[in-house]
């Protein structure tokens, strides 16, 4: 571990070099750049999560925590791992104060893995406009995270208004486990659907998008009912005189009914951060069964056409009256 | 119609094969103890089988559901590869039958037959059935008689589908492998008979086709222009340990030359198939494997070794004739090596050269690519001396992953070139553990997905290039011949090293 206080972009990245070099081999099989921006608050449980998912997809970890944009002075801390409390693979944290964290490219930029995909994921309420965000900008793949948001529905139509391919929303990778369950217990029914529903909490991102997917491959309108309790609770699909439903049950489980068939209880585990995010870094082209979902769920249209690339739009959050979330300060 | 939720662009979605039951025959055995019930528990665990899944064995036990169920719910805990959970495991738990009975009893095999119906109705398994035949070879017939019999393996009369996965060995030579490939696919219809040949599941060796088909930089240079011989190196450290009666029996060269490094060199040496489906994948591979000639002069290109007592690994181990249950006398080879030719255009004249031991130094399974020197070096030959030739080495286990060994400058004001290695480690760039192979071939066969299976004229293309070598050494043990002897712990016997000597080369050290 090498701990650098106020120190340069161009320390952070010898240090890296020096840090790998003593370490031998360990990073000759680099996937991919994640970078995660945090809150000061936040950034053990990122950290836990960006581990777990890193064990599977090796990766560079590189955290970036904004800190207090109006300090009079502009300062950067870091520490580089290799090989310790983040995992097996390369990691730097990054702490930059004034002015410096909005430009935190200058020092992210050069760190980035040669010609490896980079994926910036912001654990915290999504922004407003990705283009805000330098680091969101030359990202190949953008993780946002809308249940993170005070108005997880509202943040949700900001998602489709700010969409270009690349971008993908934890609140997807939440239905993953929900849609096979869907899928295998419809594999074997026969004929059109009549009628789907999806029951869970008010307001919830999840619900919207699964709806939005059901609504988008079915072809009908999906009632969406407010249960109580959290998240999910219930998805039921008809076709003709069979009804099949999925219903979460206590614990890890789930409840499965199918019209003339006996009951069954099927795996449905409540997962934890670094698994949805390991989920994220599997595929790193365009998500087009997201973007279905998401035009579905918001109403929106024509979100696959538009196009991959983001152009940086200036934004001072201290000038603003509105200030972006994703330069987040704390 | 299919499945409106199914989405061929939702990669996200894993493939869950269709309810079904999977009847495990000699399910108290090694085999399923230690491989199959961890498998289907990862499976589980992985949320990969489906909502009507039963796994029922069969066994000569007077066992309940119950006893099976601990005894299962124990080879799990032990074997698996992921997290034991006990919600999990209640979960399948649930879907654990037990049937006892011996296989020559037809009321076991009625009760069954009507066992697989009623579950149709309770767990709404809808006909389909995979029967898992982890026994003896001798048993086959008779067990696959019972199926007949009852009509178990009848796809039109079940409703659904019937699947018979098979384990090596497939017969000792070819027309014992004919005689058991008629009997299988007499009683199942031709595709849906599984061979497992686990190595065929292991990650790397699906990397073999991604790495010569998905790229630009190696398939030209793929063949006898460039490249000057193959090895393909199958060692193990482990002796015969409890498999004395089938390995006297067998030998290295049935046990493994036959089937693990033959299918390997054919994933070497294969064309592009016109797809990756079952079917382009299958006839490729016989192509090439009807390509493969025995060599021709056997005294020098068939050799055969048997190890003798020496230390490996720090500890003093016992010669193969002292093991228990050996013949003292025992012409069993432990060790086999051979020059195998590819007579096809992009093959002529480079030989593939296999071998496979036990109580070798060290645990390894690669393919070795040896391409050619440089045409032209133009540098000073004292510059040179210590290149070798390029190599591409693909690893199959441990360590998964692939090597390249190239020339490079040695740093300093002299021109010097030396051989270096570049390193590809399959686990550090992707998921830390890739599945068990039995795993994926489990999953696959309850998909119906035949394109990690041996097909039956593959195996009996292998045996056609077996059996002249086994017959040869056969006529050597009639006239007083015997495998020559190495010391447990070296790298096989003399006669290996001077059949490549013969040819100017040496064996790489894996």
């Amino acid at each position: 571990v090498t701990t650098l206080w106020d120190t340069t972009g161009t320390a952070v990245v010898k240090a890296l070099a020096a840090e790998r070099r003593q370490a031998g081999s360990v990073s000759s099989g680099l996937a991919l750049t994640l970078v995660v921006v945090v809150d000061e608050k936040n950034v053990a449980d990122a950290e836990a999560a960006a581990t777990r998912a890193a064990a599977q997809h090796p990766c560079r970890l590189l955290v970036v925590v904004r800190r207090r944009p109006d300090a009079p002075e502009p300062r950067l801390d870091a520490e580089v791992l290799i090989g310790g409390r983040l995992g097996p693979g390369e990691a730097v944290v990054m702490r930059m104060y004034g002015r410096l964290a909005l430009h935190a490219e200058s020092v992210v930029l050069p760190l980035l893995a040669p010609d490896a995909p980079v994926v910036t994921w912001w654990y915290g309420e999504p922004p407003n406009r990705i283009a805000h965000d330098p680091l969101g900008v030359f990202a190949d793949r953008r993780i946002t995270d809308c249940s993170l948001a005070a108005d997880e529905i509202a943040a949700l139509h900001r998602r489709a208004e700010d969409y270009a391919p690349g971008d993908t929303d934890l609140g997807w990778t939440r239905t993953t486990l929900w849609r096979a369950l869907c899928a295998s217990a419809f594999d074997s029914v026969q004929g059109p659907v009549t009628s789907a529903r999806v029951g869970g909490a008010p307001g919830h991102v999840t619900r919207a998008l699964l709806a939005g997917w059901l609504q988008r491959r079915l072809g009908v309108d999906v009632q969406v009912d407010d249960l109580e309790g959290t998240g999910l609770s219930v998805v039921e699909i008809t076709a003709g005189d069979v009804t099949v439903s999925v219903t979460r049950g206590k614990g890890s489980g789930a409840q499965l009914t199918r019209t003339g068939q006996p009951d069954r209880t099927l795996p449905l585990p409540r997962r934890e951060l670094g698994d949805l995010l390991a989920e994220e870094l599997r595929r790193l082209d365009p998500d087009e069964v997201y973007a279905e979902a998401l035009e579905a769920a918001t109403g929106s249209s024509g979100l696959a056409d538009r196009s991959a690339h983001r152009t940086h739009i200036w934004h001072d959050p201290v000038e603003s009256d509105d200030p972006d979330p994703a330069l987040t300060v704390t | 119609m299919s499945n409106p939720l199914r989405d061929p662009r939702d990669r996200r979605l894993p493939r869950v094969p269709d309810p079904c039951v999977l009847v495990v025959f000699g399910v108290t055995g090694d085999l399923a103890r230690k491989k199959l019930i961890p498998a289907v528990y990862d499976l589980a665990n992985r949320g990969l089988l489906p909502p009507g899944f039963v796994l029922l064995g069969f066994a000569r036990r007077d066992w309940g559901d119950g006893d099976f169920e601990s005894v299962a719910k124990e080879a799990a805990r032990k074997g698996a590869r992921t997290e034991f959970k006990d919600e999990v495991w209640q979960r399948l738990a649930e879907a654990i039958r037990f049937l006892p009975g011996s296989f020559d009893d037809d009321r076991a095999f009625d009760t069954l037959a009507s066992t697989l119906t009623e579950l149709d109705g309770t767990h709404g398994t809808q006909g389909n059935a995979a029967f898992y035949l982890s026994i003896p070879p001798s048993a086959f017939p008779i067990v696959l008689q019972q199926m007949e019999r009852t009509g178990m393996a009848d796809n039109s009369r079940s409703g659904g589908w019937r699947r018979v996965v098979v384990e090596k060995p497939f017969g000792h030579d070819l027309p014992s492998s004919q005689e058991l490939n008629n009997l299988v696919d007499k009683v199942f219809t031709a595709h849906d008979v599984f061979r497992i040949d686990h190595y065929l599941g292991k990650e790397t060796v699906q990397n073999m086709l991604a790495l010569r088909f998905a790229n630009e930089l190696f398939e030209p240079i793929w063949n006898a222009h460039h490249i000057d011989s193959v090895q393909i190196t199958m060692a193990e450290d482990v002796g015969i340990e409890s498999r004395a009666a089938f390995y006297e029996q067998t030998g290295a060269a049935r046990d493994v030359l036959q089937n693990h490094l033959l299918q390997l060199m054919a994933l070497t040496a294969m064309e592009e198939p016109a797809s990756f489906d079952a079917e382009s994948l299958r006839i490729e591979k016989r192509k090439v494997l009807s390509a493969i000639k025995p060599p021709k002069d056997l005294a020098a290109y068939a050799v055969r070794g048997q190890y003798d007592q020496g230390w490996l690994a720090g500890q003093r181990v016992q010669a193969y004739r002292a093991e228990k249950d050996v013949a003292a006398d025992s012409r069993t080879e432990t060790f086999a090596a051979v020059r195998l030719e590819v007579e096809s255009r992009r093959w002529a004249g480079v030989p593939f050269y296999l071998r496979t031991g036990k109580r070798l130094p060290r645990r390894v399974t690669e393919i070795a690519v040896l391409f050619r020197k440089a045409p032209h070096l133009p540098f000073a030959k004292t510059d040179t001396e210590e290149l070798g030739s390029n190599q591409l080495v693909v690893r199959v286990q441990p360590d998964e992953g692939m090597t390249l060994r190239f020339g490079s400058k040695v740093p300093g004001s002299a021109m010097e070139v030396r051989d270096v290695a570049m390193d590809f480690l399959y686990g550090e760039a992707f998921t830390e553990s890739s599945p068990e192979a039995y795993e994926r071939l489990l999953l696959d066969v309850l998909l119906g997905d035949a394109s990690l299976f041996p097909h039956n004229q593959e195996v009996e293309d292998s045996w056609r290039v077996i059996d002249p070598i086994e017959k040869w050494w056969a006529e050597q043990n009639d006239s007083g011949g015997e495998p020559e002897l190495y010391r447990a712990g070296e790298w096989g016997p003399k006669g290996a090293d001077d059949m490549l000597a013969r040819d100017g080369r040496t064996w790489r050290r894996p």
